[in-house]
């Protein structure tokens, strides 16, 4: 028989100034299987948690129901009060007559009759409850890192620095991503390469990173601290531990005209390349759809001068099996190419080109050497126009949201064809000006005032050659709309900051969810930005969401620290409100015929099936099986289990029941 | 109906099968299943316009089971209750040899669950215009009106449970109206009780009936259950796409979500 004691807060006045405290606990000593009732000013209080420990040791309570606030609130507080006087701690339950009754009702008979009704309907429900002990999941302390841009180059370092194992994988040849790309940097201009190569090599050289080049995720399986991940380490054609990076290879490499990723295609590489000079690792990879060895059979110069006899064209593809407790998820992001863009042309005007072009353009390292020069004739631009939103904000492009740097790094190209064309004249194309950001804001009126950026507010509606000029049309919405027309020589669009292509097909693999524009999705936009509805996989940077330089790196921090919290235990210790499957003595054994639509219908994948044999291994039976270290207590499967074979403890069918009959 | 009869013979002469469940006379006009564990017996085998009935629903049958392996007379909605019995883990290519019947009446040789499905994703699965027609009459009523309907249908229930035996898809051995701790559906032959227990059998089935109408014909007071999950069937492959028993891989609607599902129904 239950002996369960009724704990009734008045918590100062947000309760008791609508509800009458001495008629819930009259009422609820009345209720068959209360043998105690009390109400006290504030329950959560040191004194207030005395009376429950009290009670629990001196009546002998099964079950305790603080009438209190949120469970939210409180529920962990009394739940350690039991667990210390001795009741296992899920024979707890909070009643809710704060957010649930008093604060939404007026003072009235009805609002203290609720409160009964919550009362009664909590207790019977912990007449039901069982004990539950916590679930005990061992962790290994290895994280993946999936993409190797600042994101994954940050979270790697600090998980590594934390005493952590991390295993990097990156898809290109190099690490670095788009950041190596970028010339200067706002809000500081500082060089991107300069501060970011020394990251790069200290990624390679860290004792704890373990680095995977050129290297594609295959396949995830399991759970939270116990993932089992394949890795496609594809063939770069060379040995890497013969070659020595001297680059010979492309040097006599015949093919020299093919466009560079790296460079944005404002500059060509060959066939056997190095991505960029200050590359992490600095070896080369052979473009096999390239190359004409692969194509055609024969050529094999890089073979004949490569000086340590490094080339391997027979290479296969290698797959990696590792074992790692956590994922953090760095993939980044695309832009849009100027092809995306029938009203600026298509693609078609070699003057025409996107933000990271210019940026290559503008980077020391780029193939003008830091020289603006416009691709089509490789003059200097004597005017260039800017055209923010390229894409971004446009419902009827499909991307209805800001893509959050352009006008930053906008105001930085002007300034920058400023700074090294000084008779230049920039003007900017904008919708309004997002400079939210430390130091933001003075960065664009820096532009503006200092180096005579033309700003204008309004969009172009097209862009057409002529003579050797590109005509811009648009139109200037502070005067009125009033038709503006400029000759440039470049038109630099900042084109939306997209998901990567492939961003929904890792959101398959490494099952978490991502929104529509193909973004993977948070737990909480606010409280959880960094966490994956999947536990055990973390976000940071632009896979997200657009995202600047510091706000990446703040987050790929955050998602290291997560990280780091999950590594910091040897066991991860969780709340036992899972699914279990029915089972039962035989001839039945389980009321679960194994149809298996829950596997399908879990979104954490925490669906197993199991075979029931007999004792000389005959196959009785094949049924589901909830993985206690995956399941969250979602409840989607027992909702969807046609027998009711899946049940979730905690919040059994049982109680619920109760509870609803209750009232 | 010689091939059918003639194959059969082989397979139960060559011990490739135990059984062979198809169609035989009954009493009267009537067609009933036969079970035929000889290859002399094959002889009762027929195949005409009567011989409607659904009988996948045996296959899963533990008695039927213990006969060995059978080999099942299959029209379009038999293989595609065997498709979604499959879908759903409870049969196997090995389990059992399948007849296959074409609407002619011509025996088809599908040697496996890949030819059945690939067989059954090139008929046409549009409802005929009569069942469409029946939905429609139904769809007209107003809200009002149509509960009065189903309300005049199921006070006619005797909670028999013979429209459960006849489906093949009702394979649970513990059926959900039998748990009675918690009693969700209450089991009583009463308005609340006919009425909880059709909409619990209609929504368990939503999805993955393949219409053959065998609940209908099952029932003993002529209740038209079959209207309920064929028009939940039109949904789904009107808001998913997906239709029941067209493929032996597991494709629920109803248990997953993807991002190009249309979500109109939440406004």
């Amino acid at each position: 028989m239950s002996r369960i004691g009724v704990f009734l807060c008045h918590c100062g006045e947000n309760i008791a100034g609508t509800v009458d405290p001495g008629k819930v606990v009259e009422a609820a000593n009345r209720i068959p299987g209360v043998v105690h009732s009390i109400d006290y000013k504030y329950m959560c209080s040191d004194p207030g948690q005395s009376l429950i420990r009290e009670a629990i040791k001196e009546k002998g309570l099964t079950g305790v129901i603080v009438a209190a606030c949120s469970p939210r609130m409180h529920e962990p507080t009394f739940r350690r009060v039991c667990a210390e006087s001795g009741l296992n701690a899920f024979l707890c339950e909070m009643a809710n007559v704060r957010e649930h009754c008093s604060w939404v009702h007026e003072k009235s008979e009805l609002t203290t009759a609720k409160a009964i009704d919550l009362v009664r309907i909590m207790v019977e429900k912990a007449k039901r409850n069982r004990p539950l002990f916590p679930i005990k999941v061992p962790v290994t302390k290895t994280a993946l890192v999936l993409g190797g841009g600042i994101a994954g180059i940050q979270a790697s370092l600090d998980i590594a620095n934390a005493g952590h194992k991390v295993i990097l994988v990156e898809r290109d040849p190099s690490i670095g991503g788009h950041m190596a790309q970028l010339s200067e940097t706002f809000p500081t201009l500082d060089c991107s390469q300069c501060i970011l190569t020394p990251r790069m090599v200290e990624v390679a050289q860290h004792p704890n990173i373990t680095l995977h080049t050129y290297s594609e995720l295959e396949s995830v399986d399991g759970f939270i601290g116990n993932f089992k991940v394949k890795i496609r380490k594809k063939a770069r054609g060379i040995d890497e531990k013969l070659c020595t990076g001297c680059g010979v290879c492309a040097q006599k490499c015949p093919l020299k005209k093919i466009p560079s990723e790296f460079n944005a295609a404002m500059g060509m590489r060959t066939a056997i390349y190095t991505p960029f000079p200050q590359a992490v690792p600095n070896k080369p990879v052979i473009d096999k759809k390239r190359c004409t060895y692969y194509l055609k059979g024969k050529c094999k110069a890089c073979e004949k001068a490569c000086p340590a006899e490094a080339i391997r064209f027979d290479q296969p593809d290698e797959i990696i099996e590792v074992e790692t407790g956590a994922i953090v998820c760095t993939t980044g992001f695309e832009v849009l190419s100027t092809e995306f863009f029938p009203e600026y042309g298509y693609g078609k005007y070699k003057d025409v080109i996107n933000g990271l072009q210019f940026e290559r353009l503008a980077s020391a390292s780029g193939p003008t050497l830091g020289a603006i020069r416009r691709p089509s004739d490789g003059k200097e631009p004597e005017t260039v126009v800017f055209i923010a939103c390229a894409g971004s904000r446009d419902p009827a492009k499909g991307i209805e949201y800001c893509s959050k740097i352009c006008c930053m790094y906008t105001a930085k190209h002007a300034m920058l064809y400023k700074h090294k064309v000084h008779q230049g004249t920039p003007y900017v194309f904008y919708m309004d000006i997002r400079a939210g950001g430390k130091m933001y804001e003075e960065f664009v009126r820096r532009a503006i005032e200092e180096d005579g950026v033309k700003y204008i507010r309004g969009r172009v509606s097209r862009i057409y050659e002529q003579d050797g000029k590109l005509i811009v049309k648009g139109a200037d919405t502070l005067l009125g709309a009033q038709p503006v027309e400029i000759e440039a020589d470049l038109v630099v669009l900042a084109t939306a900051m997209v998901a990567n292509s492939g961003a929904e097909e890792l959101a398959k693999k490494i099952h978490v969810s991502y929104d529509s524009y193909h973004f993977l999705a948070e737990a909480h936009p606010k409280l959880r930005p960094v966490e994956t509805n999947t536990a055990g996989i973390f976000l940071a940077g632009a896979c997200q969401a657009p995202r600047d330089i510091p706000e990446t790196v703040a987050q790929a921090s955050g998602a290291a620290s997560k990280v780091a919290a999950l590594f910091s235990a040897d066991e991860l210790s969780r709340e036992p409100v899972i699914a279990v499957v029915h089972r039962t003595a035989p001839p039945i054994f389980s009321i679960c015929e194994g149809c298996f639509m829950c596997e399908q219908a879990c979104p954490f994948q925490a669906i197993e099936r199991e075979e029931i044999k007999t004792r000389d291994g005959k196959l009785i039976k094949v049924v589901a099986k909830v993985n206690p270290g995956v399941c969250q207590g979602c409840g989607t499967c027992v909702a969807l289990c046609r027998a009711k074979a899946l049940d979730l403890q905690g919040f059994s069918n049982e109680q619920v029941y109760a509870e609803v009959m209750a009232v | 109906m010689d091939q059918l009869r003639k194959k059969a013979r082989e397979l139960l002469e060559s011990g490739a099968v135990k059984t062979v469940i198809g169609y035989g006379e009954g009493s009267g006009k009537a067609v009933r299943a036969v079970f035929i564990r000889q290859p002399e017996q094959t002889e009762k085998l027929i195949l005409d316009e009567r011989c409607r009935q659904n009988l996948a629903v045996y296959l899963l049958k533990p008695e039927v089971k213990n006969l060995g392996k059978p080999a099942v007379v299959a029209r379009l909605p038999v293989l595609r209750s065997i498709l979604e019995l499959a879908a759903e883990s409870q049969l196997a290519d090995e389990q059992m040899v399948i007849l296959g019947i074409s609407p002619d009446g011509q025996l088809l040789d599908l040697a496996g669950l890949k030819a059945v499905a690939d067989y059954v994703s090139a008929q046409s699965l549009e409802l005929p215009p009569p069942e469409r027609e029946q939905l429609e009459q139904i769809e007209k009523k107003s809200p009002a009106e149509r509960w009065n309907f189903w309300q005049e249908e199921f006070s006619r229930c005797v909670k028999c449970y013979a429209c459960r035996a006849s489906c093949p898809l009702c394979y649970c051995s513990r059926c959900a109206v039998e748990c009675n701790q918690p009693q969700w559906i209450s089991s009583a032959s009463h308005a609340r009780g006919n009425l909880e227990w059709h909409l619990v059998r209609a929504m368990h089935l939503a999805g993955r009936c393949v219409n053959c109408g065998d609940c209908a014909r099952a029932c003993p007071v002529g209740i038209p259950l079959n209207l309920l999950t064929r028009k939940l069937g039109e949904e789904v492959f009107k808001d998913f796409g997906l239709r029941a028993g067209t493929t032996p891989e597991l494709k629920y609607a109803l248990a997953t979500f993807l991002p190009e599902d249309q979500e109109d129904f939440i406004r």
